[in-house]
């Protein structure tokens, strides 16, 4: 699998404003790529570099192997659901659509724009102006212009916030259905969302990468998982005794912490060997999970 | 090929829906309004010197007051229009009332244009609206597309107005023959796109500059002000060594100055209506010059921005 964005030292400064510095991050193709981070900490800049919006400073930045922001470099190759980019106002949705279709060049431009409200649910909105749809509606249809045409890479910024429940887990499905098929970045705050979605990520605080990973090595899936105990007092000595555990200790609300070397024995069978510990000892469990939760590295590492 | 492709999607998409909204209707209701009222009022006016003219000397041959009138319209136009002779005798030609009307819009033709649009591109690079497009087509392509869309709807709103004013004129001056009114129709409504080439342009300038629709529309009315400015500095003064032709040249100190009319787009504006081709030609070419200028400077101010 080759790299399909590749970011090499890149920063970008706003006059005395270091807005992203020093970012170096691949993203592989086919993956689903998360960008997190607090406000401020520079996703939508990184986010804004990769689709040629704005310049870097300094550094590098490839997609597909082409500098985002040759002009016409990336035609048809890459669609993008920009956060904060408002419709055209007076453009009724289809014909907005149609237009872009056209602007992108694709073989029928009205049935590609048909098709892609229909995949957002939103076939009827075809005569609104685009100026009186709803912030979630807007947000879906901004969603259908990034997938028409099918690019090879995907942009989505914040694609599911301000979206009610059902249509989020709608979107969220739209994007599992890119994978593998598409390259996809997506940057958002819902950590859920990107655990459940996303095959790697990149954490940035203040400007700067904290860490890019995939996402079992940043949860930490290969190598640590977590048990939720109901009752019972739990063997620490002999749980750290057991074959290729490493180390374990007990953490707040109750939750025993298992770390084990990932190398040398395979997550199912230390799970296995604890729980039936647990279970000789007369110890309730309530569950099991493999890693720490994404928002615990992110708040570990911001 | 590929970007002219890209230069008339853009053209197409801009234009459908620039004609589908209010503001076209607005400007176009506001252009006739104008130009009705205009004629109207100088029409009046120049019928009603006519039959004093006429009243005052009622044994004189009507054929002898006409060539009065003329005489009297001729030194009219060098009086406020044209020191050029030449040319005051071609537009005498023209009815008073259609002229002074034309040389009235051509003088609102470039504020018209802001109007028409300041917001163009700040308007979509504010809210941000631009990067839906330029993920599609090059940046240079939308400068373009958007150039050649407000160049179509201000052709046709022009075209409008002029036959309206033609059409008017006629009715109130019988005597202004077909061909005649053919010829000049054509001339009024060819000199007019031409001229205001270096302003839409120069719209688009100020545009590309800003993020703000409002702060494009100061900033190109300002334009429009330096440019003037420009003119009539340099119209005031003489050229150095320049011989004084006339009473009012020894009112105009020589300086260096005067050459500041020829930063000034507006000097060059009074020649397209010129009957000598190479001074119309001349004319033409400086038009189109500054156009490029200004269109060239858009393209670059957009083209190394962040958007």
């Amino acid at each position: 699998m080759s790299a399909a964005i590749e970011l090499k030292d890149v920063s970008k400064f706003f006059g005395p404003k270091h807005a992203v510095e020093h970012v170096t991050f691949d993203v592989q193709e086919g993956h689903c790529y998360g960008l997190i981070g607090p406000n401020g900490a520079g996703k939508t800049t990184t986010f804004s570099m990769m689709c040629g919006f704005l310049f870097p400073t300094t550094g590098s930045l490839r997609v597909l192997g082409v500098d985002p922001c040759e002009p016409g470099a990336l035609k048809g190759k890459v669609g993008v659901l920009p956060q904060d980019a408002i419709l055209p106002p007076t453009w009724p949705v289809g014909a907005l659509l149609t237009y872009f279709a056209e602007l992108s060049e694709l073989p029928s431009p009205q049935s590609e724009a048909r098709a892609a409200l229909e995949r957002v649910q939103l076939p009827e909105t075809w005569n609104v102006l685009a100026g009186s749809l709803s912030h979630g509606m807007a947000k879906r249809v901004a969603m259908a212009q990034a997938l028409m045409g099918s690019p090879p890479v995907i942009f989505l910024d914040e694609p599911t916030a301000g979206l009610d429940p059902k249509i989020a887990a709608s979107v969220r499905n739209l994007i599992r259905e890119l994978k593998g098929k598409h390259t996809v970045v997506v940057s958002s705050h819902n950590l859920q969302e990107l655990e459940e979605l996303c095959d790697a990520t990149a954490i940035l605080d203040k400007g700067k990468l904290v860490s890019a990973a995939t996402m079992a090595e940043m949860t930490g899936a290969t190598a640590e998982f977590r048990v939720q105990i109901a009752r019972g007092a739990v063997p620490l000595a002999e749980v750290k005794a057991l074959s290729g555990c490493r180390d374990a200790k007990l953490e707040a609300n109750n939750v025993l912490a298992v770390w084990f070397d990932g190398q040398g024995v395979q997550p199912e069978e230390i799970i296995t060997r604890v729980v039936a510990l647990l279970a000789e000892r007369n110890v309730l469990i309530l569950g099991v999970w493999r890693g720490k939760r994404l928002e615990e590295k992110v708040l570990q590492l911001t | 090929m590929e970007d002219l492709k890209e230069i008339g999607a853009v053209w197409r998409g801009e234009t459908t829906r620039a004609l589908k909204t209010g503001r076209v209707v607005v400007l176009l209701v506001l252009f006739l309004l104008f130009v009705g009222l205009a004629l109207t009022g100088v029409g009046l006016l120049a019928n009603q010197l006519v039959a004093t003219a006429m009243k005052s000397s009622p044994d004189v041959d009507p054929e002898q007051v006409k060539q009065g009138l003329m005489a009297a319209r001729k030194q009219f136009l060098m009086q406020f229009l044209t020191d050029d002779e030449t040319m005051a005798e071609s537009l005498a030609a023209l009815p008073l009332a259609l002229l002074v009307v034309f040389k009235l819009t051509l003088r609102f033709v470039p504020l018209f244009i802001a109007l028409m649009g300041f917001d163009q591109l700040a308007g979509e690079v504010g809210p941000k609206s631009i990067r839906y497009l330029i993920v599609r087509v090059k940046r240079s392509s939308i400068i373009f597309g958007k150039f050649l869309s407000q160049a179509t709807i201000f052709a046709l709103l022009l075209t409008v107005c002029t036959l309206v004013m033609v059409g008017v004129s006629k009715l109130l001056n019988p005597e202004f023959g077909a061909a005649e009114l053919t010829v000049w129709t054509l001339k009024l409504i060819g000199s007019s796109l031409v001229l205001a080439l270096a302003y839409l342009s120069l719209t688009a300038l100020c545009s590309a500059l800003v993020r703000q629709g409002a702060v494009a529309l100061v900033l190109n009315i300002i334009g429009l002000f330096v440019i003037w400015f420009l003119s009539l500095a340099g119209e005031y003064f003489r050229f150095p060594g320049e011989a004084i032709s006339g009473q009012l040249d020894q009112l105009r100190p020589d300086s260096w100055a005067a050459y500041l009319r020829y930063l000034s787009v507006w000097h060059f504006g009074q020649d397209l209506l010129h009957p000598d081709w190479t001074r119309f030609t001349a004319a033409a070419v400086m038009h189109l010059g500054f156009a490029s200028t200004f269109l060239g400077l858009a393209q670059l101010a957009l083209k190394k921005r962040d958007l």
